[in-house]
């Protein structure tokens, strides 16, 4: 919560009014006008009636107020370009954009915005391993904010670079998802043995801090091969040889194509598409429709089975027509809404 | 006896016995260590055979779990029991029903029947005694006429076995 004092002076009287704000239902409530030093006539209608006009007053005042805010908020957009707008939230408190960096990759970035803003600098999330500091005063614009965040991407391009090298060329199994946020592989390197890398965002060419996953005896022996080679690491070689000629061994190649069917199957039913079937309605045969918002579960699924399963426990709640539950695989909050046409 | 509400049951759906489908080539795939299915041509009820962990009290021994699948697969759990003689455990009782809350409240389409068959295996091998559960001759009587064990309101209270 935040408050506000103001004093202001009419002719007669000094009011010192506290207005409340209550940031979490934008809704503004003023209590009191708590003080007053009257020289004059002190009847209770003129107190009503001078409380109410200013009631009135102030009411105007936070809408001019909040229109400017509305269209600085706009014509900010406007400047980074409404093609990478993602989200808008209603009251314009926070937004999301999508962008591109050198390569290719896609990237959101997150803003949440404070209704001072821009006296307070936005705050800032994206799906980087590690936040830059955001160099802000009053005259900054979102396009700044993209700007710096543009640069901050530039810099770790050769983070993802080592990345993508890693994941286009060893067989990675966790995490399933990898998003550009994440700096740790864990990698099949056969023998039912794991390897678990932290690529460092500053310096991802370097060695890397690694721990072996597999038997006592295999990992001991892993253990040791890389004490005694690791000073073959050689900066300027691709980190998947480097990892293969410290290992002194042959690493298993990538496989691709489970890769690719997790992405679309249904975490429900399996498969891709819902059969064709009248009772479904418009969704008869058609692919999934819905993803779990967190990044590390993104499981899909077809609305219709997971809306399905949220019926069928007893934890689900719905309202307008939405249904409030978790997902399966992570339990993480997920919100379906329930299909109307599937059910004439 | 073992098959009590075979007959009642309702055959799969197309979701269901497609998603049946995916998870047996998996299972053949990949099998878990421990189990076998046992071949049959019939998808809504598996037979799978279970060996008890090395190493565990239970080693050596094979028992033969009966999987049954109900019309709305994966929306509801599996009906899972020990085809009797059931193994010895304090959460097992003998006519094969199994006290294990994910087969009952916490059961989620997260879950496959081979996850499901490495839970049992895991508390069959943390069992640290053989014996019955405390309330067995009462319960088995209750389920005389071929109750299934979904029917039952089960109360989990032990988190160690």
């Amino acid at each position: 919560m935040t408050f506000f004092l103001t004093t202001l002076a009419t002719v007669r009287t000094v009011y010192r009014v506290v207005e409340v704000c209550c940031t979490d239902s934008d809704s503004f409530v003023f209590l009191a006008v708590a003080d007053y030093f009257q020289n004059f006539d002190t009847s209770r209608q003129t107190n009503m009636d001078v409380s109410m006009e200013f009631a009135e007053q102030n009411r105007c005042l936070e809408l001019a107020k909040s229109s400017a805010y509305y269209r600085r908020i706009y014509s900010e957009v406007e400047e980074v370009g409404w093609e990478h707008l993602l989200k808008l939230q209603e009251d314009l408190t926070f937004l999301s954009f999508r962008l591109m960096d050198k390569k290719g990759r896609e990237h959101v970035l997150e803003i949440t915005l404070d209704k001072t803003y821009p006296k307070c600098p936005p705050l800032v999330s994206a799906d980087v391993p590690y936040n830059f500091n955001l160099e802000w005063s009053t005259d900054s614009k979102l396009r700044d904010v993209v700007r710096q965040f543009q640069e901050h991407m530039d810099k770790l391009q050769d983070f993802w670079y080592t990345l993508d090298d890693i994941d286009r060329s060893l067989w990675v199994t966790d995490p399933k998802q990898p998003h550009h946020a994440i700096s740790y592989r864990q990698i099949n390197i056969g023998n039912d043995c794991y390897i678990m890398l932290f690529i460092s965002a500053s310096d991802p060419q370097a060695l890397p801090e690694c721990r072996f996953m597999g038997s006592d005896k295999k990992v001991n022996l892993l253990k040791e091969t890389w004490r005694r080679r690791c000073k073959h690491w050689m900066k300027d070689k691709p980190f998947p040889e480097n990892l293969a000629s410290v290992l002194d061994i042959q690493l298993p190649q990538p496989q691709h194509v489970q890769k690719n069917e997790e992405q679309i199957e249904c975490g429900i039913c399996y498969a891709q598409n819902l059969p064709i079937d009248d009772e479904l309605g418009m969704k008869s045969g058609s692919g999934t429709d819905y993803k779990c918002e967190n990044a590390n579960c993104n499981r899909a699924f077809h609305s219709v089975c997971l809306g399905d399963w949220l019926r069928s426990i007893t934890t689900t709640r719905q309202s307008f027509g939405v249904l409030f539950g978790n997902c399966p695989y992570c339990s993480d909050p997920v919100a379906i809404k329930v299909s109307l046409e599937a059910k004439c | 006896m073992t098959s009590p509400s075979a007959s009642s049951r309702k055959a799969l759906s197309k979701i269901a016995s497609n998603r049946l489908q995916k998870e047996l080539v998996e299972w053949q795939v990949n099998p878990p260590t421990g189990f076998k299915h046992k071949v049959t041509d019939n998808l809504q009820r598996w037979v799978i055979e279970v060996n008890g962990a090395p190493g565990t009290l239970y080693a050596g021994e094979t028992y033969q779990l009966q999987v049954d699948f109900p019309e709305h697969y994966p929306m509801e759990a599996p009906q899972v029991i020990f085809i009797p003689p059931a193994p010895l455990h304090p959460h097992i009782y003998s006519n094969g029903h199994i006290c294990l809350d994910i087969l009952y409240d916490s059961w989620s389409p997260a879950m496959t029947v081979s996850s499901v068959c490495i839970s049992i295996l895991s508390m069959l091998s943390s069992s640290t005694e053989k014996q019955r559960p405390a309330d067995n001759d009462r319960y088995v009587k209750n389920c005389r006429n071929g109750r299934s064990p979904k029917e039952t309101r089960w109360w989990f209270h032990d988190d160690k076995v």
